[in-house]
């Protein structure tokens, strides 16, 4: 499995948490009555916590990863050879982390497929709203149709990691 | 309607010629990942032409010796 594989899978694990933690606490405080209806505030602040928490996850987790990674590479190479130069696992470490055009196609057509299913969760809320549910409804509907879109994303980049990619 | 061709590539034998390059070698000369050129390799990625150009540079022969194209239907002369 390659570096970009398992940095894929690594981001859709935190979305899939932070999404999870989301729903935990959000509707445990829903269940325990501490919310009352139509306190737009409630989930306006949630919402916003969690996207910050998962954005602040997100790039903990790619600096640890990107570290671990880099001591990964540097052990392996030195137990194969102990005079092995340092320039050259520095050079081993920057291949492996190198982004390229394949992997920047696949973020584009993943991502694509990502923001549709948002656009989807959006609609559907609009029409949620319409058929008399609530406005927190909606915003539930949407923020997790954009979270569930991101791990989405991310099985789209692993489809497209295996069976190979067209430009067109 | 344009006809649908298949880019196919010699990057294998190429990398036979010149003393067995291994794939994480031509991927450092080419400026991307190992995974690309495996890749491009397996037929699964049509490289942009920059990078074509660059591959055909790691082995030293024009971009024509490396890829080339069929139509898909039809043999080509």
């Amino acid at each position: 499995m390659s570096t970009q594989e398992k940095r894929t899978i690594v981001m859709m694990i935190t979305g899939a948490l932070v999404l999870a933690a989301y729903c935990i606490y959000a509707f445990g405080q829903v269940n325990a009555g501490a919310v009352m209806p139509g306190d737009l505030k409630f989930w306006a602040r949630t919402m916003l916590i969690f996207i910050g928490i998962g954005v602040a996850a997100t790039i903990v987790i790619q600096i640890v990863y990107a570290i671990l990674l880099s001591v990964g590479i540097a052990v392996s190479k030195k137990i194969q050879d102990q005079n092995f130069k340092d320039e050259e696992i520095e050079k081993s470490i920057k291949a492996e982390m190198v982004e390229d055009e394949m992997d920047k196609l696949i973020e584009l057509k993943a991502n694509r497929v990502g923001v549709t299913l948002g656009g989807f969760g959006f609609v559907a809320a609009l029409i949620l709203v319409l058929l008399g549910y609530s406005t927190a409804v909606m915003l539930n509907v949407i923020f997790i149709s954009f979270s569930v879109g991101s791990i989405i994303e991310g099985f789209v980049q692993l489809y497209y990691y295996r069976k190979g990619i067209r430009h067109a | 309607m344009p006809k649908k061709i298949e880019i196919t590539n010699n990057i294998r034998r190429l990398r036979f010629f010149a003393n067995e390059m291994t794939q994480q070698e031509l991927a450092e000369k080419a400026g991307v990942s190992r995974q690309t050129i495996i890749a491009v390799e397996a037929g699964k990625y049509s490289p942009s032409l920059e990078l074509a150009f660059r591959i055909a540079d790691a082995f030293g022969v024009a971009i024509g010796e490396v890829f080339d194209y069929t139509v898909v239907g039809e043999t080509k002369k």
